[in-house]
């Protein structure tokens, strides 16, 4: 579900750029919608990249000193980075959750009229998807312990 | 705050991700301001206004359907054919190949991968020394970064333009920057890789040249090969934005890989796309979060006490440069060049400035350090991917690198204290 939306999102955004290009260059109009729904999905592409990658395991590490360290060592370690980045992730999701909650009351609009807070949307549910998979990811490595 | 900052670094060393260890930072920093920690929220959301961002899941997507077709055959198979000739051309051959793959797929490890195992062989075979064929590919894995449409050159760009420096700092300036500076580096591996050839046994093969094999290369290639011109073109002569280029890209290799050459069966898109949006996406959080941190470093203005810092130490600029080099070096060795792009640059930048540095030739002389950093014993990360790939123990690897260390560490020499050689291009 979520590597076919992001599929979705990448296949939009393609389609979208390019007949903007062709549009603009060729016949000089375009969707006046077009680039800022662009720049939005990008933030979306993005985050849901992101939510994929915390699934793998691949975000951008350091992994050096962890390259070197014994087996049972780098278990705790990870286990403990992997509840450490569920915290940020979870007072990320609460404070963008508050950004969804304040442009929904203050009815602000991101295009034509689609409301801010749906753009932002994306924000809380990635942060929130995010925390989940990590402590459930921290309570596997626990369980593989014992 | 310099304990906070050391539980930081700490964190990162233990393989804390490196997005979570900025976000910590800057929610930690602003908190202590008494900010509303919303303001996270905020920058974050800022991906959404950089119109150039647009590029970044474009050109790497396309780079990963590239890396999925048989594209770097193909690629190698014209290069030889023209090249290949000449004592050391195979070896020529591989650096340009990687160089110029590495410049279109950006700095992902996917050159190693894709270019690396086909070349390693074809370079044993024409009877180069083994440590020779390992420290090139090793070394190549990187190549290329300062030629556009390279993601870090681009990164670069936007990085420094978030810091609304008095002097503006385009897109196209850096891809005019980085032309030299990256041919230098190519210019003395390929010197290396002749002389090497010279030293060695003569009984070494050598394709002969011929017109037939370089006619039936060009038309296996023929879809191909137009659009690197078209591209640059497009982009060098200001008719296509970067972002709009890189649509255009997704839609070329997509019907050349996919519907012409029919190389990519339709199945494989979806793990090609998730596996390049995986990239996207920790590049992107990465620089999302950043934004944040850059936001409150830029409020208590560390840049500038780290310049009043450094200045009461050092007060010229080459001594800057060459401390700077040192520097880069061991991030480059620990850190993804993405990563260390959004954590240095906010602060660099304005430090640099301050001492009469260029900010584009602090972006290309930083690139050229992070490049060296891939493959920097002990921890360089090339050297893992080439140990696993090739399957030898990482001490070898270690060896065959090392006179490739020494060469291009003169050119990056060459590159800091020679700004003109970044610059003359741009007026």
């Amino acid at each position: 579900m979520e590597d076919g939306l992001l599929g979705l999102i990448l296949f939009t955004m393609v389609v979208l750029a390019s007949s903007q290009v062709i549009m603009r260059n060729l016949f000089d109009s375009g969707f006046s919608w077009g680039d800022p729904l662009l720049r939005l999905l990008v933030l979306w592409l993005g985050l849901m990249g992101a939510m994929v990658a915390t699934r793998l395991d691949r975000h951008l590490t350091v992994d050096a000193l962890l390259r070197v360290l014994p087996p049972a060592l780098q278990r705790i370690t990870r286990f403990m980075t992997k509840l450490a980045t569920a915290a940020v992730c979870a007072l990320l999701a609460w404070h963008s959750a508050r950004l969804v909650a304040i442009d929904y009351e203050y009815q602000s609009l991101v295009i034509g009229s689609i409301p801010a807070w749906i753009g932002d949307l994306i924000l809380p549910i990635a942060f929130t998807v995010m925390t989940l998979r990590l402590v459930l990811q921290a309570i596997m490595l626990f369980r593989a312990r014992t | 705050m310099i304990a906070s900052s050391l539980i930081l670094i700490g964190l990162a060393l233990l393989g804390m991700p490196l997005f979570a260890v900025i976000a910590a930072g800057a929610l930690y920093g602003f908190h202590t301001e008494e900010i509303d920690l919303a303001v996270v929220a905020i920058e974050i959301n800022r991906l959404a206004t950089i119109p150039v961002l647009l590029s970044i899941p474009l050109f790497t997507f396309a780079g990963y359907m590239l890396g999925e077709s048989n594209a770097p055959q193909r690629l190698v198979r014209v290069t030889n054919a023209f090249l290949g000739w000449f004592p050391g051309g195979l070896a020529v051959v591989a650096i340009m190949a990687c160089g110029m793959f590495t410049a279109f797929t950006g700095a992902s490890g996917v050159t190693i991968v894709a270019l690396g195992a086909l070349l390693y062989p074809a370079l044993k075979e024409a009877r180069y020394p083994n440590n020779f064929n390992l420290g090139l590919i090793t070394t190549s894995g990187s190549l290329g970064i300062l030629f556009a449409p390279s993601l870090p050159l681009i990164l670069y760009a936007v990085v420094a333009q978030q810091l609304s420096l008095d002097q503006p700092i385009s897109i196209d300036d850096l891809f005019l920057a980085g032309i030299f500076p990256g041919l230098l580096m190519l210019a003395v591996l390929a010197a290396w890789a002749m002389l090497v050839r010279k030293r060695s046994d003569n009984d070494a093969t050598t394709t002969s040249f011929t017109a037939r094999e370089c006619g039936l290369a060009l038309r296996e290639a023929i879809w191909e090969i137009p659009f690197p011109f078209l591209l640059l073109g497009s982009i060098y002569t200001g008719l296509l934005a970067v972002s709009e280029a890189a649509a255009l890209t997704v839609v070329y290799v997509f019907v050349v890989e996919v519907l012409i050459y029919r190389e990519i069966p339709l199945r494989n898109l979806a793990r090609i796309t998730r596996e390049a949006m995986v990239m996207v996406g920790g590049i992107l959080i990465i620089l999302g979060v950043s934004l944040a941190s850059t936001n409150y470093i830029i409020d208590i203005e560390l840049p500038a006490q780290l310049f009043e810092t450094i200045r009461e130490n050092i007060d010229s600029r080459w001594t800057f440069l060459l401390l700077l080099n040192i520097f880069l070096l061991g991030v480059g060795m620990m850190l993804d060049i993405f990563s260390a792009l959004v954590i240095l640059v906010p602060l660099l930048v304005p430090v640099a400035l301050s001492y009469g540095i260029h900010p584009v030739h602090l972006g290309i002389l930083f690139l050229a350090n992070m490049q060296l950093g891939y493959f920097t014993p002990p921890v360089g990360l090339n050297l893992f991917i080439a140990s696993y790939r090739f399957n030898r123990p990482i001490l070898e690897l270690y060896k065959a690198t090392l006179p490739f260390f020494f060469l291009l560490l003169g050119a990056v020499l060459i590159i800091t204290y020679w700004p003109q050689l970044s610059l003359f291009l741009i007026t």
